[in-house]
């Protein structure tokens, strides 16, 4: 390992970032083929296979059912007869009142009939509901989570299939729709702003900081309705564990940087430290912090852990320092490179500063002594601004020096930890342990501070203050990080700077939304006979997945058609839901951030936003 | 209690960047008011909303429909009577004369009187004379259904003004819900990882803790969660909530999660416990299982029946092909069953969220796992 590790820098220059660009071409290309024309497709399938699966399972029990309705009649018919036939003398009420048990019972039995073993009200057997095309939709109706219960298995292993098919259908389902949904929102953005708003360039309006948004909304929207993409549940995923334990550094880091980008502007290197001051800036700052850590021979010993990356080796390079800001920058950076330089040039010596500070503080933290602290507090004030511009600068003036100066007192902390694991498997909760040491060291420092910090806009959580302490946690995410950063930097990139600026207004996706309804609701009171009000029931019943199946077409007009309408209404309608969710939901929120910090609740507007979203 | 501690944690830290005024009586009032609210929001209160919701709703909609329901019973009966007197009359006419005729005319007869009966279920007969589908307790699995958009349909409004209160009561009370999941969830996920990690993981561990004493609130929160634990962590929601109201509000909360991770610090912490998919998985299978055990207990289902009831509720498909209470609708034991029911699914698919939510972190981890394999192999070839 470490041989090789010792002459890679010398050929890494190109090659690490030509494999890294086309491994990251390959990775949006085998993703967006996979996500958008194989997920359609499969989903497609499956449903046809459903639609096989079940009329085969089905039909047979249905005719059945049909055929003892009639058998039912013939029943009633011969005891009426009976009756008629038993006394000489008919008496009026008697005979009425006799008969009207008859009936009673009669009505029983087809109510029984029907609830129970899903007589549909025909006895034609040709016509039953378990065609093909009717199994088709059923099958749509249990993926989507709608559930008419129009038809529903009667047998018993219909049932079994029933669950195994909704157990994995319904997955694929979301993730289908909620590709769709994206696909359909950021066109639909673009469209908007290119076509109906191509004057108006907002500035941009909130820059606060998204540390404290509810984020268990995302989940539950996944959960249970077709928002969220794959992607965005990673992120949304990421967010919650960091709200609810404030432990995972990386990922969340990550998913920060994106969504902040989308709101921090490129207007000013003002702007720009702060985010980058609340530890948002996740690729640079990690990355360069990483760098003293990666010296060689440091490396030699983490390579056993078995997480070398790429980038590491491209940072360890000494030569090739110029290149990282190419490498790096063009993901972090992109618009906003002029400014920084400039600022980071302008302000060299609070740099320098920080520098030591930095410093003190890495060596503090590996003897936990007095110095280091009192360093560490006293770095307090100039921290987030001179960390920033350090870490972003990008002749590499500093990094050289600050590369090239720290192994000797840099390499300890980071050996220590290594004999600190002992057990390489369980390298998270080593993490974690340093971590939560890491802000435990901070929290004397500013007791108060500690529980608000998060809150705040210029003060960067105890976690990322430090940045060892980030490089140091960094370490075992680095890959991860960077996997899920191609992932979805890469293709998310340009919707990203396109977010940043052109949200669109919420009260057109409400509009739209309203409109798709009533305009179903149209549709269907003409192919249906039904009046206005019960087709927008019916469109709202089935839009929101609630589905009654109190009203289901299919009864007017030509079955198969009626039904092949009805399919495409819906997939259509929830995809537009999924689109819109996906538009309006960072705007929501932070509209409703707003109100409830107005309100003094900050932590509960996850409600209030989900309120205004439907 | 937990107002006061809430709002003075919440006003050191809000003061800093928050303007504070100085009218004694408004800015009671006001936070009062916030007070209440975040109290609401908070995880107990936002159990309370959603019953209280949940009831509000069964008042509106058994107000609304219950009238209409008593008029469509009404109205087969009237049926079943004109019917007979029908019958009676072919009776007198063709009884003597042939038995063939007859025969065809009765079953002419019966034929529309299936038709009619058959258009009466669809409108919501349900085949008792005084209709109980609209009883409180009917209209209050209503309004749960409604609001978990679970929609069985085996009751559904029949009146304009009960689809119109349907759809309004639909767009308020969905995001409650979601908001419920999401919070108990969260905290039967927090507090699963916890008596995971402690229970399952302990014997591989060093002890979490040195024999010195604890701080005196690190040892009450422990024993709020053993209550957790005792109580079987993710089955008993007032174990929970008492938790939470002890552990004091919002902010507060917030506080004590970074107390708790200072607490910790030579411990491995809980909450970066993975649990491993199976367990979720099989968490899962067995509360539908338990689910369809109890139900074919308390109804006459057979196991597969129950168990596909159960899946098809907490999967929010909701065929409503079998519904609880079927069969007890006209005797006493419905009031318990349905109160049972809405419980069972309360709590299930709060379930559910916990049970994605640690999936989904599993699954997470295990594909970044894979990616980063796959660059290893990537690299190793080059």
């Amino acid at each position: 390992m470490t041989p090789r590790l010792e002459f890679e820098p010398k050929e890494e220059p190109k090659e690490p970032s030509k494999c890294m660009r086309f491994l990251s071409l390959l990775w949006k290309f085998c993703s967006c083929v996979f996500s958008h024309v194989i997920l359609v497709s499969l989903v497609v399938a499956y449903c046809l296979l459903g639609a096989y699966a079940f009329a085969t399972l089905e039909a047979e029990h249905e005719r059945e059912v049909k055929r003892s309705i009639e058998s039912l009649r013939g029943n009633m018919t011969e005891d009426l007869w009976k009756l008629t036939n038993k006394d000489v003398i008919l008496v009026d009420t008697n005979w009425t009142d006799s008969a009207m048990k008859m009936l009673k019972n009669f009505e029983t039995d087809l109510l029984k009939k029907m609830k129970k073993e899903g007589w549909d009200g025909s006895e034609d057997t040709d016509n039953i509901q378990w065609t093909f095309t009717g199994a088709l939709f059923y099958s749509i109706i249990v993926i989507t989570t709608i559930g008419y219960g129009h038809i529903a298995p009667k047998t018993q292993s219909g049932k079994v299939v029933t669950i195994f098919y909704a157990i994995l259908g319904i997955p694929l389902m979301l993730l289908c729709l909620s590709n769709i949904g994206d696909i359909m929102a950021s066109s639909f953005r673009f469209l908007y702003w290119k076509v109906c708003c191509y004057v108006c360039t907002k500035p941009p309006r909130r820059r606060r900081p998204r540390n404290t948004r509810g984020y268990s909304v995302r989940q539950v929207g996944r959960y249970s309705n077709r928002n969220p993409s794959l992607r965005r549940s990673v992120r949304a995923s990421q967010r919650s564990a960091d709200s609810a334990l404030g432990l995972s550094e990386s990922m969340t880091r990550s998913s920060y940087s994106d969504t902040e980008c989308r709101y921090h502007n490129p207007e000013g290197p003002e702007v720009y430290r702060r985010s980058e001051a609340s530890g948002v800036r996740p690729s640079t700052m990690s990355r360069y912090s990483d760098i003293p850590v990666a010296s060689p021979r440091v490396k030699g010993g983490r390579m056993t852990t078995g997480t070398a990356s790429l980038d590491r080796k491209l940072i360890v390079t000494p030569t090739e320092a110029n290149k990282f800001p190419v490498l790096f920058n063009k993901y972090a950076l992109d618009p906003e490179d002029e400014p920084k330089t400039e600022s980071s040039r302008g302000t060299n010596e609070p740099v320098e500063a920080a520098r030591d500070v930095e410093r003190g503080r890495s060596l503090g933290r590996n003897t936990d002594t007095g110095p280091g602290a009192a360093s560490r507090v006293s770095g307090l004030g100039t921290r987030s601004l001179p960390r920033h511009l350090s870490v972003v600068n990008p002749p590499g003036n500093h990094h050289h020096r600050q590369r090239s100066q720290p192994p000797p007192e840099i390499r300890e902390p980071v050996l220590v930890e290594m004999e600190s694991m002992k057990r390489p498997s369980r390298m998270r909760r080593a993490q974690s342990y340093y971590g939560k040491a890491d802000s435990m060291r901070s929290g004397p420092a500013l007791p108060l501070a500690v529980p608000g910090r998060p809150y705040r806009r210029e003060a960067p959580s105890p976690r990322v203050m430090s940045p060892m302490g980030f490089a140091v946690h960094r370490q075992i995410y680095e890959d991860d990080f960077d996997i899920d950063y191609y992932d979805y930097y890469v293709e998310d990139n340009e919707r990203a700077i396109a977010q940043r600026i052109k949200p669109v207004p919420i009260w057109l996706c409400v509009f739209l939304v309203v409109s798709y309804i009533f305009g179903g609701a149209f549709l269907f009171s003409e192919w249906e006979d039904w009046n206005f009000l019960d087709s927008a029931y019916f469109c709202f019943i089935t839009l929101t997945t609630i589905g009654f199946g109190d009203f289901v077409p299919a009864h007017r007009l030509h079955a198969e058609k009626s039904i092949a309408l009805c399919s495409l209404y819906l997939l259509f309608g929830i995809a537009l839901l999924a689109m819109s969710f996906n538009l309006v939901q960072e705007e929501v929120i932070n509209n409703v951030k707003s109100v409830a910090k107005r309100l003094g609740i900050i932590k509960n507007n996850d409600d209030d936003d989900e309120d205004e979203e439907d | 209690m937990e107002n006061r501690s809430w709002s003075s944690s919440s006003r050191r830290w809000r003061g800093s960047y928050r303007r504070k005024r100085r009218k004694p009586w408004g800015e009671r009032l006001a936070d009062w008011t916030r007070n209440f609210i975040a109290f609401l929001f908070s995880n107990v209160g936002i159990v309370g909303l959603v019953v209280g919701y949940t009831i509000a709703g069964a008042f509106v909609f058994t107000a609304i429909e219950g009238k209409h329901s008593l008029k469509r019973s009404g109205d087969v009966a009237r049926l079943r009577y004109f019917t007979a007197s029908n019958l009676w009359e072919v009776t007198l006419e063709e009884n003597t004369i042939r038995e063939s005729v007859w025969r065809n005319r009765v079953r002419a007869i019966l034929k529309k009187y299936q038709k009619d009966i058959v258009e009466a279920i669809r409108n919501g007969y349900d085949g008792t004379e005084d209709n109980k589908q609209w009883s409180f307790a009917g209209a209050f699995l209503y309004s749960l259904t409604v609001i978990t958009t679970i929609g069985y349909g085996n009751i559904s409004p029949r009146t304009e003004w009960g689809k119109v209160v349907t759809i309004v009561y639909a767009i308020a009370g969905m995001p409650l819900f979601l908001l419920y999941l999401s919070n108990i969830g969260d905290i039967l996920a927090r507090s699963f990882k916890w008596t995971y990690a402690r229970c399952c993981l302990c014997r591989c561990r060093r002890k979490p803790r040195g024999a010195g004493a604890p701080p005196p609130r690190d040892a009450a929160r422990m024993n709020q969660w053993q209550i957790v634990k005792v109580h079987g962590g993710e089955l008993e929601t007032s174990s929970i909530e008492q938790e939470d109201s002890s552990s004091g509000g919002v902010a507060e909360d917030e506080e004590d999660e970074d107390e708790d991770d200072d607490d910790d610090e030579d411990s491995y912490d809980p909450q970066q416990v993975t649990v491993p998919l199976t367990l979720c998985l099989a968490i899962m299978v067995g509360y539908v299982c338990g689910g369809a055990l109890l139900f074919s207990k308390w109804e006459v289902w057979d196991f597969l029946d129950g168990s596909y009831f159960c899946f098809i509720s907490l999967s929010t498909i909701g065929f409503g092909d079998i519904v609880p209470g079927d069969e007890i609708y006209s005797s006493e034991g419905f009031e318990l069953s349905f109160v049972f029911c809405s419980m069972y699914l309360m709590l299930g698919m709060a379930l559910i969220a916990m049970c994605f939510n640690l999936m989904q972190e599993e699954v997470m981890a295990k594909i970044r796992t894979l990616g980063r394999t796959a660059r290893h192999i990537f690299r190793c070839d080059r």
